[in-house]
């Protein structure tokens, strides 16, 4: 006798149809299931004799064999049980082949005849190809976020059967409200101080600007990171239920049960393998952390301690918004558009970056900036310093919110970040750092006062071309919140500067001997008067000149 | 007795005695104290030719390697091979590369020598840095390339930390420009931080003309430029001063060898002047150094919060001489610091070394004019400003800060002190690095 069950099998963040063809026949006892099953799919032999047993039907005692196609894929998880349950009871007369028709059965089994939990059941619902799913009781209402009707929910193999039989009533399935709530969010308000670092996060958010925080310990980096999800805008139902699946598949709790509009923030630790945080590993291919951050936010806490070869993982992802896992039995598109947001020392022993403060060796500042790779520290548009704020001010009693010296809270700054992503849309991109460099001319003229300062930074070699555009679009975005029209100002354009933090991670001793071979000068050494020479404000500091100009000059004779 | 100084000069026939010296230096184990031995036992100078050819012969005993001392009391003062290094620390091993004890070890040393340019002075030889031959255990072997002879003119060490804060950076800077338009060498080890500007000061003074010029003490070989990021420098300083080193070439930069350099430092100094020095470091090496040969200490006061002033402070609490400006340096070596060799010449900006090889050349270093000395130390930014760089430039201090401190002492918005300190900068009022803002130093 021969039945064939719908199922499906899960593949990266993707679900494809199985069916499930078992044919019991005469022969020596023996149960074999082919069709590339995995490990934990060749164990359903032993889960699913158990549960038959134990749910009082009776196990054939002739040969069972179970094909899984297309059996040139290979299958992996529990998830195909309940299906080859009932595909044994089918084609061994003791269920009705065709009450299984048009179904599909999802689920694994228990030995003692419950239906358990599978991860992504969002993505296998969405690709079972039947009319009606059965999942696990427990995983219905996740399932209802793709199928509002055709989903019921099975508790054990036995009262299954009862329901195919006519004689029991479907348990009632709870639909998941189409908006969940997510956790609580933390509010910008409880930042004391870091104008600078809480202006980063602001314009990560409105811009969609890879961000990295670089300060000692303690100094509040993560508490920064972790309110950056706040102010970004709801996702759309679609972005939602694109994050919804990936992370059924990667088997995390979807948040209220329901459809999270909420950006997700993913903040794994420094200890995480090349696999985890990109994906892959086992025959389903799961989703790693970049992906489980797909339109929400990557935080990476400790960035220099990340392996080297782990991190320059994430280049693919940052540039093109996808990771593809290629592995010898399939190749895997996991989406990844994340916003990256990283934190780091300054060097090794955590001073705060002040010059002299630092205590490590040359050798050791140069092997722990080496950490991060040129290529990866290139990405991140802004780039602040975190200080350790004052004992006074941690101390002080908090003022009222709303009274003056209380910080901006999360709602009103990100009131100014959903302004300026609709201002981004009118665009035609996301957001601001989405804009080809090609556009920024005609989106961000450079007013006056602004091209001589980004001239002057360029001459001296502190901006490089590719410098210049990223500086243009963190201006716009600037330009932006600030709710200016027009071309960028002075003000706009510093502010972007300021944020890129030229020479963050910098070697604070690149001061005379690059210069005295006759390189490019102002490589970045303590250089008084940023080119004030050059502008002939300050004549008297490059030429010695006679006495009196020089006192005319200090006198203040411009 | 020989000239002193090997020449460069390229020849088949025989060699110079300086050839010699280097393959005797070269050795695996030759310490100074062996060296010293060798070329002058019992304290009277022999050729180096001789000496190796006693060597070869068997009647001198080569140096035994991986032995921190040697024949006690045959040279002078029973010397020890770094007077500073600990025991053990003091493997001066086989150098690699070096052909050893063999006939024709001196010939192949002597061509090692020429393609680096270095040229060979030893203990004994006419051209010997007399300050160095008179103190304790003087180096057997000296490499050399640039102008020896500028060690004869009146010598001043300016030391400190590779981990400088950027006012440390200037005040060498200044002082060594100042000291080299006075007419003074300026002497230091070449390494990253103070001794990089130092260095440079003194280079910028020369190029102005100056007759003052800089002396690089390198525990390298005078072709191994350490830090790798200085070799500019390095190769100023041997066009325009003199790169000396006791390494063979192509010896490389091990820690070992940086104790004994700072000897070296200390040895051929008139005063040692510590510019910013931590509690640790390499600084408190030349200061024993210069304790022992009783060459005068000094220090530069520094914050009593900065960690790269404390041990400058320390210095100067111990009783070191305290030094404010080349004035003060000038003044403790009797050169006087009358009106005449007031620092008059106005150093370039750091920033703009380059552009201090174009600035009109100042005749003499022993200024020539002492009259537009600015007031140091004034409060007055140097121009004109708005009421919000006013505000801006008095919430700056000498200490670095950041802009985050600025807007929350300032009271402004961030976009204000963004542009307030740009015009200041502009002007020359205030300087940054890496996000670190400061007042300008007064000229």
């Amino acid at each position: 006798m021969l039945a064939t069950v719908s199922s499906a099998t899960l593949l990266g963040v993707e679900g494809y149809p199985v069916a499930v063809e078992v044919h019991v026949t005469n022969g020596f006892p023996g149960f074999r299931v082919v069709g590339l099953p995995d490990a934990s799919c060749r164990e359903a032999r032993d889960r699913v004799r158990a549960a038959i047993v134990s749910s009082g039907f009776s196990w054939p005692q002739r040969r069972v064999t179970v094909n899984l196609a297309p059996s040139g894929m290979r299958k992996g998880g529990p998830g195909l049980d309940l299906a080859i349950a009932l595909g044994v009871l089918a084609a061994d007369g003791q269920v009705q082949a065709d009450c299984l028709g048009g179904t599909a059965f999802l689920g694994e089994l228990g030995l003692d005849g419950t239906v358990r939990k599978i991860p992504g059941v969002l993505p296998l619902v969405d690709a079972a190809g039947e009319p009606a799913v059965v999942v696990p009781l427990a995983c219905a209402r996740e399932a209802s976020l793709v199928r509002r009707s055709g989903v019921f929910g099975a508790t054990s193999l036995r009262s299954l059967v009862e329901i195919l039989w006519g004689r029991a009533h479907w348990p009632e399935v709870v639909l998941a409200p189409p908006h969940a709530e997510g956790g609580p969010t933390l509010d910008l308000a409880d930042v004391l101080g870091q104008p600078l670092a809480r202006r980063a996060i602001e314009v990560s958010a409105a811009g969609a600007h890879h961000l990295l925080l670089v300060g000692p310990a303690g100094a509040g980096k993560t508490m920064l990171a972790s309110r950056l999800p706040g102010l970004l805008p709801d996702l759309s139902p679609a972005e939602g239920l694109e994050v919804a699946k990936i992370h059924s598949a990667a088997g995390l709790e979807l948040p209220g049960d329901g459809l999270c509009l909420r950006p997700p923030f993913r903040c794994p630790h420094h200890g995480a393998s090349a696999v985890a945080l990109i994906g892959g590993g086992g025959v389903r291919l799961r989703p790693g952390e970049v992906s489980c951050a797909h339109n929400g936010v990557l935080f990476l806490d400790e960035l220099a301690e990340f392996p080297g070869s782990v991190l320059d993982n994430l280049r693919q992802p940052l540039e093109e918004g996808r990771v593809v896992v290629c592995r010898a039995s399939a190749a895997v598109a996991f989406p990844a558009r994340f916003l990256l947001v990283a934190a780091m020392n300054a060097c090794r022993c955590g001073a705060d970056g002040a010059p002299g403060s630092c205590r490590c060796r040359e050798s050791d500042r140069e092997r722990y900036r080496a950490r991060v790779s040129g290529p990866l520290l290139d990405r991140f548009d802004l780039r602040v310093r975190v200080r350790q704020p004052e004992v006074g001010a941690l101390l002080a009693p908090r003022p009222e919110a709303g009274r003056t010296g209380a910080e901006e809270p999360t709602s009103k700054v990100a009131a100014r970040v959903a302004e300026a992503r609709r201002r981004a849309r009118e665009r035609g991109v996301r957001a601001n750092s989405d804009l080809a460099p090609w556009r920024l001319d005609e989106l961000a003229p450079i007013g006056a006062p602004a091209r001589r300062l980004l001239e002057r930074r360029l001459r001296e070699g502190l901006l490089s071309a590719r410098g210049l555009h990223r500086v243009r679009r963190v201006a716009l975005t600037v330009a932006d919140l600030a709710g200016d029209e027009g071309p960028l100002s002075e003000e706009h354009v510093l502010l972007a500067l300021a944020l890129r933090g030229q020479g963050v991670l910098a070697d604070d001793d690149s001061g005379f001997g690059p210069c005295l071979g006759g390189s490019a000068p102002g490589s970045g050494g303590f250089s008084p008067g940023l080119g004030g020479a050059r502008s002939g404000l300050g004549a008297f500091q490059v030429d010695p000149s006679p006495p009196a100009e020089a006192r005319a000059c200090a006198a203040g004779a411009p | 007795m020989s000239t002193g100084l090997g020449q460069t000069r390229r020849s088949t026939s025989p060699l110079p005695p300086g050839a010699f010296a280097a393959a005797l230096a070269a050795l695996p184990g030759a310490g100074p104290a062996w060296l010293v031995g060798v070329l002058a036992p019992g304290g009277h100078p022999q050729s180096p030719e001789r000496a190796w050819g006693e060597l070869l012969a068997g009647r001198l005993a080569p140096p035994r390697p991986r032995r921190a001392t040697t024949g006690a009391g045959s040279g002078p003062q029973g010397l020890r091979v770094s007077p500073l290094a600990p025991a053990g620390q003091t493997p001066p091993d086989a150098p690699s590369g070096w052909p050893g004890l063999s006939p024709d070890a001196p010939a192949r040393t002597w061509r090692r020598c020429q393609a680096a340019e270095a040229q060979v002075s030893w203990f004994g030889a006419s051209g010997y840095p007399a300050a160095l031959a008179g103190g304790p255990s003087p180096p057997g072997v000296l490499f050399f390339v640039g102008e020896l002879a500028l060690l004869e003119r009146p010598c001043v060490a300016l030391v400190g930390t590779r981990r400088c804060t950027p006012e440390g950076r200037e005040v060498a800077y200044r002082l060594a420009y100042d000291l080299a338009a006075a007419g003074v060498a300026v002497v230091s080890g070449l390494a990253a931080g103070i001794d990089g500007a130092a260095h440079a000061g003194a280079l910028a003074a020369a190029q102005a003309g100056a007759a003052g010029s800089t002396v690089g003490v390198a525990a390298s070989g005078v072709d191994v430029p350490y830090p790798a990021k200085h070799a500019a420098l390095w190769r100023q300083v041997c066009r325009q001063g003199v790169v000396i080193s006791e390494s063979p070439p192509g010896q490389p930069a091990q820690s070992w060898r940086f104790p004994s350099r700072n000897r070296l430092i200390a040895g051929l100094s008139r005063i040692v002047v510590v510019v910013e020095s931590h509690i640790q470091g390499g600084s408190w090496h030349t200061v024993e150094a210069a304790l022992q040969r009783g060459v005068e200490v000094a220090g530069v006061p520094g914050p009593v919060l900065s960690p790269a002033s404390a041990g400058t402070n320390l210095l100067l609490r111990e009783g070191a001489l305290l030094v404010r400006n080349a004035d003060d340096v000038l003044e403790a070596m009797g050169l006087g610091a009358s009106p005449a060799v007031q620092p008059s010449l106005l150093p370039p900006r750091p920033s703009s070394p380059c552009a201090g090889g174009s600035a009109s050349p100042r005749a003499g270093g022993l200024g020539d004019e002492g009259t537009a000395v600015p007031a140091r130390g004034t409060h007055e930014p140097p121009g004109p400003l708005g009421p919000l760089e006013r505000t801006v430039y008095q919430a700056l201090g000498r200490r670095p800060q950041t802009v985050d401190d600025l807007v929350e002492r300032c009271g402004l918005p961030l976009g204000a002190v963004l542009i307030a300190l740009e015009h200041l900068g502009e002007q020359g009022a205030a300087t940054h690095h890496a996000g670190w803002w400061a007042r300008a130093y007064r000229r």
